[in-house]
């Protein structure tokens, strides 16, 4: 085996030093009749050459943004990730070490966690951070648990149906054992409906979670929301799009309490769902009721500035069954993949991105709204993404046609709305060329083309 | 030889001016920001973000890397982490791009290979456990249990069952009560023998029919093969009760006994544990989770099935399943690390994998056999892929601490076991040095601990001395919290 030490000299004299007979007599205390007397039947094992072809084919299967031209979002987004972002997340000082447990010898990834929350609060308008979250989706159910525990309230929370549909599906899985019922409030023309919030908001609603910009790709009117969520004395969960922070207003400014996020499009690659970044920031006063690690500013017994992990007694290790959450590996590497990210775009870089994302997605969006076939399905602005409606309503063909030719057109929104089965989302980064796009509103208008529109 | 500018924050970096990344020119016709986004919606100033260079960004990372211990660089026995060696081969591999760069909402069609991958992790996972339903969604093993502990809450719900408690032994991982709690169950402990096995006659006085799941870790978190689980299994099932497998100890046995095989129901594994990570500073790791065919209706959507078509198989992800609890997360899972745990195990086979136990093990009791002559083992005339020594001895006779010990040993160049757990006990020193390990380091580093438990007790008490750092004030850090930069904070 490639990785054991162990010659057979050495497990007989390690064996004679602890006295035992065997390798298998060091198993003696497990039951005869409770072991496994034969091999695993797994396949065989693979040398790193025949393990490398082996993914070479494996990989070679799967179409990928390298191989097509990717207009898929949906909370995972083909950003470009600039070749200093791996070579630091690739250094194994980093990625082979664990949580900082002994600050004296973790000081790079405290530091690195410091700055990560440092940046995030900059970006989002928060006051603190914590260190990360599985995932967008988890961390917007950790800040609804969180609004209920600060709030005092069980009764209900608010969620718009704009929010990702995987991020609700998250948040009634981990309500089912527990009172609080979700409210879900509707949004017929892609942001959320005014009159039906107004009516849902109550005096035991714990939070309002809302997405900005939202599942659509739309702006919703997230003051006038913040202001009618504190005047009912809830909570305001938004999720972000970071990359839309380089342009968009602050979610702390507008009156967010806690904002989370996928952190995803900060560095990291789409890996097919994950591992990816759920960040977490929130106010000053809830600090102490944040899940997850966070990293402090002290000093030493020398009287040197450094970090260690803080706040301890909220967490799992410490408090058990009152812990604020039961997290305890996070989505570290990530965090630092993030921080490096935003260091190396500074705050004009992130403008760019996030304006080339607006100017791309607009000018597909338009290209799209002149053939006879397709409308923009709502009319409030967007920020990166944007939903079509398909007026031949064959959206299931379109995306497998377009996939033959190398082009992965959008995400069908059927799965998610029945009433937008005739719908897909499209998303385009400023990874996209004008080309890419163009080929794309061709393609489509080519398939277009002496077919009768289908009717559900 | 260290660069000592290395602590400087990016922000105090910071100059006005500087970039690290220059984007390309827009390729579409440009319009006006306020035609595209009302100005209500826009920020009046650009995110405080520092302006660095990208070689900047590269010596500052490169240099905060030095302040750390890894794997790679060190010996790093922290108990119940298992830091193993992470194979280079598995980080180039899950970096293909037909791997790294692939959309989660791709069709199946364009992703055979890759469901084809995880479909066999499953089938891999599932001889490993002796469980035959397989669910790769949860993102860590803390996540696992509770998408577990759910799955048993739904489980019984159809059953018409109201069972609200779950036990679990005073020496289990944090997690396990959290995870109970967050599913709405009370969490019960159980206490432990003095020879650190669950308290029968504790969990008998505890077991009722209002008792869903009993959460056992095996071996345990003192290393110690828990000898009763079959009969601890059979007495939870009587009582209509599950059994949970915490995971997180696998290496130890893996194709030397089987979960399913001594009674439990339902399982996680931690990928970046067992099958070799990475840890990642904190991670990402992965939780996915095993359990019985009764159970397997109720896991996470979606899972990975194979249909038999006249043009081969086909690889899909299965979501239409009544009586699951759902979603835990976004997406299929911690993919990155799925992949990376596949091509362990792949390297590995069922022998080699017998192999990682059998030397994990043998590791564990030599270096036990080396330390229990001069630091108490409470617990420990042999052990599994462990073992907790005690300083309380030391601590009553010479007020030399689990701590002390722990931070002189970075002094020598080594990361220090974990400290204070399990919390049964006292001044608790948790050893795990993994299959990873040669004998000399292991001999060296039972040297390094007999030489330091001689030193002057001062100099233990002042120690690390010869880190960047020592013995940061904590109390402080949690009074007063500073959680993220302010200008004008040089460091001194």
């Amino acid at each position: 085996m490639p990785y054991l030490y162990n010659t057979p000299e050495d497990q007989r004299a390690m064996l004679e030093a602890i006295g035992c007979a065997s390798i298998d007599a060091l198993f003696d205390t497990i039951p005869e009749e409770l072991r496994l007397n034969r091999p695993l039947d797994l396949p065989p094992a693979m040398g790193e050459l025949e393990l490398t072809r082996h993914i070479t084919e494996l990989a070679a299967q799967n179409l990928s943004s390298e191989s097509a031209d990717c207009f898929l979002g949906a909370g995972s987004y083909d950003h470009f990730i600039p070749a200093v972002v791996d070579y630091v997340a690739s250094r194994g000082e980093f990625y082979t070490s664990y949580t900082p447990y002994q600050a004296e010898v973790s000081q790079g990834n405290l530091q690195a966690m410091f700055e990560y929350q440092s940046m995030i609060c900059e970006l989002t308008g928060m006051d603190v951070s914590n260190q990360s979250l599985y995932d967008g989706g988890t961390a917007a159910v950790e800040a609804v648990l969180m609004s209920m525990d600060v709030t005092r309230r069980h009764g209900e929370v608010i969620v718009a149906q704009s929010v990702h549909p995987e991020y609700r599906q998250i948040l009634d899985t981990y309500l089912t054992s527990l009172p609080t019922k979700v409210v879900s409030v509707g949004c017929p023309k892609g942001t959320i409906d005014r009159e039906e919030f107004a009516e849902a908001l109550g005096e035991d609603t714990a939070c309002v979670l809302l997405q900005q910009p939202n599942f659509f790709g739309c702006l919703e009117e997230v003051r006038e929301l913040a202001e009618q969520t504190h005047a009912a004395g809830a909570l305001l969960v938004v999720v972000v799009d970071p990359i839309s922070l380089g342009l968009l207003e602050r979610p702390g400014e507008y009156g967010a309490d806690i904002v989370v996020a996928e952190g995803q499009s900060l560095g990291t690659p789409m890996q097919y769902g994950g591992p990816y970044l759920g960040i977490m920031a929130c106010r000053e006063a809830f600090v102490r009721r944040l899940p997850g690690r966070i990293a402090g500013q002290t000093v030493d017994r020398r009287g040197k500035r450094c970090w260690v992990l803080t706040l301890q007694t909220r967490e799992q290790h410490i408090r058990r069954d009152k812990a604020t959450s039961n997290i305890c590996t996070n989505q570290g590497l990530f965090a630092l993949r993030a921080s490096v990210y935003l260091a190396a775009m500074g705050p004009e870089g992130l403008r760019d991105v996030a304006g080339l994302c607006l100017q791309k997605a607009a000018y597909a969006r338009e290209s799209f709204a002149n053939l006879e076939r397709f409308e923009p399905a709502f009319d409030a602005p967007v920020f990166k993404e944007f939903v079509l409606r398909d007026r031949q309503n064959r959206v299931d063909q379109l995306l497998t046609d377009a996939e033959s030719a190398g082009i992965l057109a959008g995400v069908p929104l059927g799965r998610w709305y029945p009433e937008l089965s005739d719908c897909l989302l499209v998303a385009v980064t400023e990874k996209r060329t004008r080309s890419q796009i163009d080929r794309l509103v061709d393609f489509v208008a080519e398939d277009s083309k002496d077919k009768a529109p289908l009717h559900a | 030889m260290r660069n000592k500018q290395a602590t400087r924050l990016l922000l105090e970096l910071s100059e006005p001016g500087r970039r690290g990344a220059v984007l390309p020119e827009c390729d579409v016709p440009c319009q006006h920001l306020e035609n595209l986004v009302p100005d209500r919606f826009l920020a009046t100033s650009v995110p405080n973000l520092p302006e660095v260079t990208e070689p900047e960004v590269v010596r500052h990372y490169a240099n905060l890397s030095t302040l750390n211990m890894s794997v790679d660089t060190h010996f790093y026995p922290l108990g119940s982490c298992t830091m193993k060696y992470n194979p280079k081969r598995n980080e180039r591999l899950a970096a293909f791009p037909g791997i790294v760069d692939v959309h989660p909402y791709q069709s199946d069609r364009s992703l055979q290979g890759l469901l084809r991958l995880f479909y066999e992790l499953q089938q891999i996972l599932a001889e490993i456990s002796g469980l035959g339903a397989v669910s790769l969604q949860p993102a860590a093993g803390a996540h696992g249990e509770m998408a577990a502990l759910m799955v048993a809450a739904a489980y019984f719900r159809d059953q018409g069952e109201s069972r609200n408690k779950v036990l679990t032994p005073d020496s289990a991982h944090g997690t396990n009560p959290a995870s109970a709690k967050m599913c709405g169950f009370e969490s019960v402990t159980v206490k432990s023998t003095p020879q650190g096995f669950v308290d029968m006659d504790d969990l008998r006085s505890k077991l009722d029919e209002t008792v869903a799941v009993f959460m056992i870790t095996n071996p345990n978190t003192l290393g110690l093969f828990e000898h009763n689980v079959a009969a601890i299994a059979e007495e939870v099932h009587a009582r209509g009760g599950l059994i949970y497998l915490d995971g997180a100890n696998m290496n130890a046995i893996l194709g030397i006994t089987r979960p399913g095989d001594f009674g439990a129901d339902m399982m996680h594994f931690n990928p970046h544990k067992t099958f070799s990570g990475p840890h990642g500073g904190g991670g990402p790791g992965a939780g996915p989770i095993a359990v019985t065919e009764k159970l397997g209706d109720y896991l996470p959507v979606p899972i990975v099935v194979k249909k038999n078509s006249p043009d081969g198989p086909f690889f899909q992800l299965e979501f239409d399943r009544p009586r699951s609890i759902g979603r835990v997360r976004s997406f299929f899972g911690n993919c990155g690390v799925l992949v990376r745990a596949y091509c362990y195990l792949l390297t590995h086979g069922g022998a080699g994998l017998r192999r990682v136990a059998e030397n994990a093990v043998l590791n564990a009791n030599y270096l036990l056999s080396r330390v229990k002559h001069f630091l108490p083992v409470p617990q420990g005339e042999s052990c599994m892929h462990e073992f907790v020594a005690s300083a309380a001895e030391l601590k009553q006779d010479r007020g030399i601490a689990a701590m002390d010990l722990a931070k002189r040993l970075l002094d020598y160049g080594v990361h220090a076991p974990t400290v204070y757990f399990p919390l049964t006990v006292k001044e608790a020193i948790m050893i795990e040095p993994t299959e990873t390990e040669s004998r000399e380091t292991l001999d060296h580093f039972a040297e390094i601990l007999f030489r330091i438990i001689d030193e002057p007790v001062d100099l233990l008490h002042e120690a690390p001395h010869t880190t960047g750092v020592s013995r940061p004030d904590e109390v402080a850090a949690a009074r007063k919290p500073i959680l993220k930069w302010v200008a004008n904070n040089p460091p001194t």
